[in-house]
C-alpha cells in the first residue's frame, strides 16, 4: 500500500462529498473553457477583421508618423528594406500606401476624406477590397478611376460614374487639386471608414500629393502570427529599418484593445467570483477531511508516521479531488471547444445581419488554445493547493496525545 | 534487564492558574518481558503515564530512557522515528485504518519502517495467524467485529517488533468473551515471545493476569506490586 493508492481510497470514504466536490470543480472549469473560448475566440475574430480589413499585423512607416500624419513624414523605401521583407519568410503579403487628407466637394457638398492611394492588386489580396464594391467596379492598375465609401458617397450625394472634386495640400506645402472619376462605391464594416475614405491608384495618389514616389506606410501580414514577435525583432534589429517605426497592430488599435481589455477584465471577475464559490468548496471538504480524522492522524503519527509524510498524503488526496474535477472538465468541454472552433457558432438575428451588412461572415469561433486551457487548470490547482494548507498546519501542530482523545 | 527507567517524571496542567499534578515524581522501572498492569481510580494519570511512556506527550520534569536513549531530549521526528522502532501501540478503541484490510493495517507499520515487501507479507501472515486472524485478511476493520479489531490491532502493534507495547484500556470496548481471547494471545505472546506489555487497565481480568501491578493515586504510585506466579 503505497502513499498515493493510500490517498486515493481515502478519498472515497465520503463518496458523496467527494462527487459533489469534483462535480462543484466539474462545472467551473467547464463553465469557463466554454466562456474564455467564447470571448477569446469573438475577440480573435475582431482582430483578424480589423487586421485583415486595413492595418496587417505590422506597418513600417517613417520615424514620427504614427504620432504626426503628416504627408511630410512620408517616406521613400530602399531596395535594401525591400530585399530584406522579401527574404522574411514568415512575411505573407505587403501593401504600400500614401495616405492623406483633402477636402471632397460634388455639387454643393464638401467633405474632408482619407485619401487613400494603393496598389489595386496588393490591397485586394490583403484586405479583400473589391469584394467590398458595392457599386460600379474595382480600381484598375491604370487610370483615374477612384473608390468612395458608401457613407461617404450618400454624405455627398454622389454614385459610380459621377465625378469627385478633390483639393488638398501636398508634399511640402504644394498644392494639390484634381477631379476624378468615381469608379465604384465600397462599403466598410468600421463606420470610420465608411464615411470618410477614397481609394486611388498608388501613382495617381502621389502624383496628386507631389510626392514622387513616397509613400506613408508600408503593411504587412504575415503567414504564423503567433510568430510575429520574431518578425518585429528581426525587422526592428535590422540597420535598413534605422529610419522607420516598426509598429504591432496592436499599438496601432490601441482603442480596440483597451475595449477588449475592458471586456476581458469583465470576464475575468465573473470567472473569479466562479473559482472563489468553488475554492470555498473545496475549502469546505478539505475542513470536513481533515477534523473528522484528527484522531486518526494522531494514530498514525503515534505508531510512526512522520508528520510530514501524512500532510504529503493529505496534499494528494486534496490533488486527487482537484485533478479528478479539472480531468472532467476538460474531457467534457474538450469536444465542445475543438466542434465550435472548427464549425463556428453562425450568428443570427439581428447581429448577424449586421455582420453581413458589413461584408463580414457571421462566424464566431470558439478558441482553442492549449494556454487557455493549462490557465483555468493552473486556477483550480493552486486553489486546491492553498486550500491544503489547511490541513497541513492542522497536522504539523497536532498534539498527538489531545488528538488521541477527540 | 532494565528497558524503561523514569526518574522523578511530572506533568503539570495548568501551571500559570491552579496547578493540576496529573503526574508526580513517579520513579519506575521496567525490565524486559514483564507483563504490568497500572492501576488506578480515573484521574490518577495511568493514561498520561503511558502517554509519556510512549512519547505521546510531554512531561513537564523528569527523564524517560527507554534503552539508555532519554525519549524526552529527542525532537518530534526523532521521536516519532523512535516510536516506529521501539513502541507498539494497542488502543482502547482499536484504531485501525478504515480504509485498509487486516493485513494492510498490519503491514503498514512494517511499510512505514521501509521493510522489503516479501518479509512484510511473510510477517503479517504470521501474526494475522497467530491471532487467529487469517482468514479475514483481507476485511476492512468495519467489517470485523470489536474483538477481531482488536487482535488486528495486536497484530499491527506487534509487527514492528517493538521492545514493548503500551496498551491503553484494550478490553474496555469487549465482551467478555473476546476480552478473555485477547489476554490469553497477548499473555502467550508475552510468555513464548518475551515481549514486554505495560496495559493501562480498569479491568480486573487483566489485573489477575498481570504479574506486576502499580498502583496510581492522584499522580502517584501508591503501591507497586510483584505477583509470584
Amino acid at each position: 500500500m503505497n502513499d498515493l493508492k493510500l490517498a486515493w481510497r481515502n478519498i472515497w470514504r465520503n463518496k458523496r462529498r467527494t462527487l459533489l466536490t469534483v462535480a462543484s470543480i466539474f462545472l467551473a472549469i467547464f463553465l469557463a473553457l466554454i466562456v474564455r473560448s467564447l470571448q477569446v475566440g469573438w475577440f480573435d475574430r475582431l482582430i483578424e477583421i480589423t487586421v485583415n480589413s486595413y492595418t496587417g499585423h505590422i506597418q513600417l512607416h517613417k520615424k514620427g508618423y504614427w504620432v504626426d500624419k503628416d504627408i511630410n513624414n512620408s517616406m521613400v523605401f530602399g531596395d535594401s528594406l525591400t530585399n530584406l521583407i522579401q527574404s522574411m519568410g514568415n512575411v505573407d503579403k505587403t501593401v504600400p500606401r500614401l495616405e492623406y487628407f483633402a477636402l471632397s466637394s460634388f455639387r454643393n457638398q464638401t467633405k474632408g476624406v482619407m485619401l487613400m492611394g494603393t496598389n489595386p492588386g496588393m490591397e485586394d489580396e490583403m484586405t479583400h477590397l473589391a469584394a467590398k464594391v458595392t457599386k460600379g467596379s474595382y480600381l484598375t492598375g491604370e487610370g483615374e478611376g477612384i473608390l468612395v465609401a458608401e457613407g461617404l458617397a450618400t454624405y455627398l450625394g454622389l454614385t459610380a460614374g459621377d465625378t469627385l472634386v478633390l483639393i488638398g495640400q501636398g508634399y511640402h506645402g504644394t498644392g494639390a487639386a484634381g477631379k476624378f472619376p468615381v469608379s465604384g462605391l465600397v462599403r466598410f464594416p468600421s463606420p470610420q471608414l465608411n464615411n470618410q475614405v477614397v481609394f486611388m491608384n498608388l501613382p495617381l495618389a502621389q502624383d496628386f500629393f507631389s510626392t514622387e514616389n513616397r509613400i506613408t506606410s508600408l503593411s504587412i501580414t504575415l503567414k504564423n502570427a503567433d510568430e510575429i514577435e520574431n518578425t518585429l525583432a528581426t525587422l526592428r534589429s535590422h540597420p535598413a529599418t534605422s529610419g522607420f517605426e516598426v509598429m504591432r497592430w496592436d499599438e496601432m488599435m490601441t482603442e480596440l484593445m483597451q475595449t477588449l481589455k475592458v471586456k476581458t477584465a469583465g470576464g475575468m471577475i465573473i470567472l473569479s467570483i466562479l473559482y472563489m464559490i468553488v475554492g470555498f468548496g473545496i475549502f469546505g471538504t478539505v475542513i470536513m477531511m481533515t477534523n473528522e480524522r484528527l484522531r486518526e492522524f494522531g494514530v498514525v503519527i503515534s505508531v510512526g508516521m512522520q508528520k510530514s509524510r501524512l500532510a504529503a498524503i493529505l496534499v494528494m488526496e486534496m490533488l486527487f479531488i482537484g485533478l479528478t474535477g479539472i480531468l472532467s472538465g476538460v474531457v467534457g468541454a474538450m469536444p465542445i471547444l475543438v466542434w465550435y472552433h472548427f464549425y463556428p457558432l453562425r450568428l443570427g438575428g439581428e447581429m448577424g445581419e449586421a455582420f453581413i451588412n458589413f461584408g463580414i461572415e457571421p462566424l464566431m469561433p470558439l478558441a482553442l488554445k492549449p494556454g487557455l486551457i493549462l490557465s483555468n487548470v493552473m486556477v483550480v490547482v493552486v486553489i486546491v493547493l492553498v486550500t491544503s494548507i489547511y490541513p497541513v498546519r492542522k497536522i504539523l501542530k497536532l498534539k498527538v496525545a489531545e488528538a488521541l482523545h477527540q | 534487564m532494565n528497558i524503561i527507567e523514569i526518574t522523578n517524571l511530572t506533568k503539570v496542567y495548568d501551571k500559570e492558574t491552579i496547578p493540576v499534578f496529573a503526574l508526580n515524581g513517579i520513579d519506575l522501572t521496567f525490565k524486559s518481558g514483564e507483563f504490568t498492569a497500572i492501576v488506578g481510580p480515573s484521574g490518577s494519570g495511568k493514561t498520561t503515564l503511558l502517554n509519556m511512556l510512549g512519547g505521546l506527550d510531554n512531561p513537564s520534569s523528569g527523564k524517560i530512557l527507554v534503552n539508555n536513549t532519554d525519549i524526552t531530549q529527542l525532537t518530534s521526528s526523532r521521536l516519532i522515528d523512535f516510536r516506529l522502532r521501539n513502541i507498539g501501540f494497542v488502543f482502547q478503541s482499536f484504531n485501525l485504518i478504515p480504509v485498509l484490510t487486516a493485513k494492510e493495517n498490519v503491514e503498514f507499520i512494517m511499510q512505514l519502517q521501509g521493510t522489503e515487501k516479501k518479509q512484510r507479507e511473510q510477517r503479517t501472515l504470521e501474526l494475522l495467524k497467530s491471532v487467529g486472524l487469517e482468514e479475514k485478511s483481507n476485511v476492512r476493520p468495519n467489517k470485523l467485529s470489536g474483538g477481531q479489531q482488536q487482535r488486528v490491532a495486536v497484530a499491527r502493534a506487534l509487527a514492528s517488533r517493538p521492545r514493548f507495547i503500551l496498551a491503553d484500556e484494550p478490553t474496555a470496548n469487549l465482551d467478555s468473551k473476546s476480552a478473555d481471547n485477547l489476554l490469553e494471545i497477548m499473555e502467550k505472546m508475552n510468555r513464548e515471545e518475551d515481549i514486554t506489555f505495560i496495559f493501562s487497565t480498569h479491568d480486573a481480568r487483566v489485573v489477575a493476569k498481570a504479574r506486576r501491578v502499580i498502583t496510581l493515586v492522584d499522580g502517584k504510585i501508591s503501591e507497586d506490586v510483584f505477583k509470584n506466579q
